[in-house]
C-alpha cells in the first residue's frame, strides 16, 4: 500500500536503501498492516525519539495499523505559542 | 519594594508602601488586584478614570531563569474588560532592581502635549515630550539611546498609541535594541491616552532585589535551569526553530485558520514554517536564536533580515507569521517580516492587525493573497488615514465597517492561530478567558495538539473544559511570578521543575508555600478578573465563540464548535 509522507523539523529518511533516502515530503510503498512504530524503524528514525505521528491530521499512538493512501506527518517535539 | 504612582493630571509623583493584602503578588496578580480596586469598571477605557500599570513578576530581577516577564494590567478599549498583557525586554528586571513594585499611571492631562517618564534611583521625573511624539519605536529607541547610553530600558508607544487606537500595544527595548510588545488588548492606547510617550528606565546602582535565602534560591534556580534546557522543547525545539516550528503541526492537524478561518490547512504552509523561516535566517546572516531579556534559557526569539543582510525584524513569532501568512493567504515570509516590522514600529498588535486584514479581504477590501495590498493597509494604518483608522481599532470594528459576517472575535478581541472547531481545547479558552480571545490565557494545544502535560483529544468535547480551566488556573499564576509562559511546557512534564519554581519564590520570599498555594494564588486572579468584567457588564453571553463556528465546518477534519452554552458556562465551577 501506498503512504504519503511529510517529515517534519530536521526529521529525514535515513534509511539508505529506500528511494526518499534524504528526504522529507515523499510517497512510499509499504506492507499491508505496517504500524506507525513500524514505519518509524523503516524510515530509520531513531526510537529513542519521542515522536508525534499525524495520520490524517489525527494524532495516533504507535501501535496504529496504517491504511492504503494515508497521509502521514511524523514531527519531533515541538512547541511555540 | 514601593509602589509608584504617577498622576497625570496633576503631574505628581508619589512613592507607597506595599499594603499587606498585595504583598504576595506580582506581575498579573499585582496588575489585575491593583485595577479591580481602584478602577470603575464601567469607566471609558481612554477616559481619566482608568490607569495603566506595570508590574515585574515576584521572581523579575532575579538570577532565576528566563523570569524577566512584566505585566502591563488596565482595562482594554479594545475589549472592555480587565486586561493584563505580558511582555519580555529589558523594563522587567530593571523596575524590579530599583524596587518598583508597580507602577501606576492614572489621571489625564490637559492638552495635545506628550510627556516623558524617567525612571532611576532618585525616583520620577516627569517631562513634557517636544521631539518624540509622531514617531516610531524603532526612532524612539534610537534616539533615546543615543540620549542615554545602550542599557538605557525603554517602554514606549508608536503612531498607533498616539491615535488611541484600540489595537495599539506597547513596545519594550530588548537587550539588542529590537523590539517586544505588550501586544493584547489595545494598552498602547491607553498609554496614549495618558498622553505618556515614552518611559526611560536607568537601574544604575539600584538597590537590586533582596533574596532572604540566597544558597536555597541558587540551587532551586539551578534545578529549573537544567529542567528548561533537558526539556526537548524549551531546551531544543525553541531555541533552534523559535514559536514559527508551530506551523507545520498545527497545519497538519487541520487547525490552522486559513482564508479568514474558512479552512484549517494551509498550501504554502511550509513556506511560511518556522524550518523555512530558519534556513533563510541562517543563509542572511541572521540571529535563528535569540534572548527577548537577558537570563532567558529558552531563547526563542531571532533576528531576520532582509535579502541584503540588513536587519529587518526579530522577535519574528508563529502568532504574527499565521496571521498574515495563512490567515490572509500570503506565502512570503519576506512580505510578512515587513508587515511585522510595520507593526513593531507604529506600535499595533500584530495578531489584531493581520486578522483584521483577513477580515477586510473577506469584505472585500483587497484579494486573499495580495501581498502588496497587505503592505499599503499597513500603510493607511501608519498614515492614519480614515481606512487606517477603521483597520487601526481591529478586526470586530473592520467587520462591522465592511458588512462581513465571519468575523473571528471573542469579547473583541481577534482569535489567534488555532481553529477552536479543531482544537477544541483552545475553544474553550478563547470562550471564557477574561481577557477576550487569547491563546497564552489557557494554552490547551499543548495537550491537543503538541502531546505536552497528557493527550487530549483536539476533535471530542471530553477532558477539554478541565483541560482548559486547569491551565488557566496555573497560566495566571505563572503569569504572576515573571516567568516566561513557555517554561509551562517544560514543567506540565518535570515535577521536579515545577517545584523548584516554589523553592525559588520560598527562598526569595522566605515562605513556605506550596504547590496548592499557587494553585489558590492563580483562582484568586481569574476571579479578581471575573468580578471586574462583571460591574463592566459581562455575562456568560460574552463568554461565546462567533456563531460561524457553530453554522460552518472546517475542514479537513469538517469539525464545528459543538460546546453547548451550559457547558461553557461550567468553566467558572471551581
Amino acid at each position: 500500500m501506498e503512504l504519503e509522507i511529510r517529515l517534519f523539523t530536521g526529521l529525514k529518511c535515513n534509511n539508505q536503501e529506500l528511494p526518499c533516502y534524504g528526504k522529507q515530503e515523499f510517497f512510499l510503498d509499504v506492507p499491508e498492516g505496517t504500524t506507525v512504530r513500524e514505519l518509524h524503524r523503516l524510515l530509520g528514525i531513531d526510537p529513542k525519539t519521542s515522536l508525534i505521528s499525524l495520520i490524517n491530521g489525527l494524532s495516533r499512538p504507535d501501535e496504529w495499523v496504517l491504511k492504503n493512501k494515508d497521509r502521514v506527518g511524523i514531527f519531533p517535539p515541538v512547541g511555540g505559542g | 519594594m514601593k509602589i509608584f504612582r504617577v498622576n497625570m493630571t496633576n503631574l505628581t509623583v508619589t512613592v507607597e508602601d506595599v499594603p499587606q493584602e498585595w504583598q504576595g503578588f506580582g506581575g498579573r496578580a499585582l496588575t489585575s488586584a491593583i485595577i479591580a480596586k481602584e478602577v470603575e469598571p464601567g469607566c471609558h477605557a481612554l477616559g481619566a478614570g482608568n490607569k495603566l500599570v506595570f508590574a515585574p513578576g515576584l521572581l523579575s530581577g532575579t538570577t532565576a531563569p528566563s523570569s524577566g516577564r512584566m505585566s502591563v494590567g488596565g482595562k482594554s478599549p479594545l475589549t472592555g474588560t480587565i486586561k493584563e498583557s505580558n511582555v519580555g525586554g529589558t523594563a522587567s528586571q530593571k523596575l524590579a532592581r530599583l524596587g518598583v513594585k508597580a507602577l501606576i499611571i492614572e489621571g489625564q492631562p490637559q492638552g495635545d502635549g506628550f510627556y516623558s517618564l524617567h525612571l532611576d534611583k532618585n525616583g520620577i521625573k516627569i517631562e513634557e515630550d517636544k521631539v518624540l511624539a509622531g514617531r516610531g519605536n524603532y526612532e524612539v529607541i534610537k534616539k533615546l539611546d543615543e540620549k542615554y547610553n545602550e542599557k538605557i530600558g525603554i517602554i514606549t508607544i508608536g503612531q498607533a498609541g498616539e491615535r488611541k487606537m484600540l489595537s495599539a500595544n506597547i513596545s519594550i527595548k530588548d537587550p539588542d535594541g529590537g523590539l517586544r510588545s505588550a501586544g493584547r488588548g489595545g494598552l498602547g492606547a491607553v498609554m496614549g491616552s495618558k498622553k505618556i510617550k515614552y518611559i526611560t528606565i536607568d537601574d544604575t546602582e539600584a538597590p537590586g532585589v533582596p533574596v532572604a535565602d540566597p544558597e536555597k534560591f541558587k540551587e532551586a534556580a539551578r534545578v529549573f535551569a537544567k529542567g528548561l534546557t533537558e526539556h526537548p522543547v524549551t531546551g531544543q525545539g525553541l531555541p533552534t526553530y523559535g514559536t514559527n516550528v508551530l506551523v507545520n503541526i498545527v497545519n497538519e492537524a487541520g487547525g490552522l485558520p486559513t482564508r479568514n478561518f474558512s479552512t484549517g490547512r494551509f498550501d504554502g504552509a511550509n513556506k511560511i514554517s518556522g524550518e523555512t523561516m530558519y534556513d533563510i535566517i541562517v543563509s542572511r546572516n541572521g540571529k535563528p536564536t535569540h534572548a527577548c531579556h537577558p537570563g532567558c534559557v529558552i531563547r526563542c526569539s531571532q533576528v531576520y533580515n532582509d535579502k541584503d543582510g540588513n536587519y529587518l525584524t526579530s522577535g519574528f513569532e508563529y502568532e504574527t507569521i499565521w496571521a498574515f501568512g495563512a490567515d490572509c493567504c500570503i506565502d512570503d515570509l519576506d512580505i510578512i517580516a515587513r508587515a511585522d516590522r510595520i507593526c513593531d514600529d507604529i506600535g499595533i498588535d500584530t495578531i489584531e492587525t493581520a486578522v483584521t486584514i483577513g477580515v477586510a479581504m473577506e469584505g472585500g477590501v483587497i484579494p486573499f493573497g495580495d501581498g502588496e495590498g497587505l503592505l499599503n493597509l499597513m500603510g493607511e494604518i501608519e498614515k492614519g488615514s480614515y481606512l487606517g483608522r477603521i483597520l487601526g481599532n481591529g478586526a470586530e470594528f473592520t467587520g462591522k465597517a465592511f458588512g462581513v459576517t465571519r468575523v473571528p472575535a471573542v469579547k473583541g478581541q481577534a482569535i489567534p492561530a488555532y481553529d477552536p472547531r479543531s482544537v477544541k481545547g483552545i475553544g474553550i479558552t478563547y470562550a471564557t478567558t477574561t481577557m477576550g480571545a487569547d491563546h497564552t490565557a489557557g494554552y490547551s494545544v499543548a495537550t491537543n495538539i503538541l502531546k505536552v502535560g497528557g493527550d487530549i483529544d483536539p476533535l471530542a468535547k471530553e477532558g477539554n473544559l478541565e483541560l482548559s480551566r486547569n491551565l488557566q488556573i496555573a497560566t495566571a499564576a505563572v503569569d504572576s511570578t515573571g516567568l516566561c509562559l513557555f517554561v509551562a511546557f517544560c514543567i506540565l512534564d518535570n515535577a521536579e521543575a515545577f517545584q523548584a519554581i516554589i523553592d525559588m519564590l520560598n527562598a526569595q520570599y522566605g515562605l513556605s508555600l506550596t504547590a496548592d498555594d499557587v494553585t489558590e494564588l492563580g483562582k484568586t486572579v481569574l476571579r479578581t478578573e471575573r468580578a471586574f468584567n462583571q460591574g463592566a457588564g459581562f455575562t456568560s453571553r460574552h463568554d461565546r465563540l462567533p456563531e460561524f463556528f457553530k453554522k460552518e465546518a472546517c475542514p479537513p477534519h469538517n469539525a464545528v464548535w459543538d460546546f453547548t452554552d451550559e457547558e461553557i458556562d461550567a468553566f467558572w465551577n471551581f
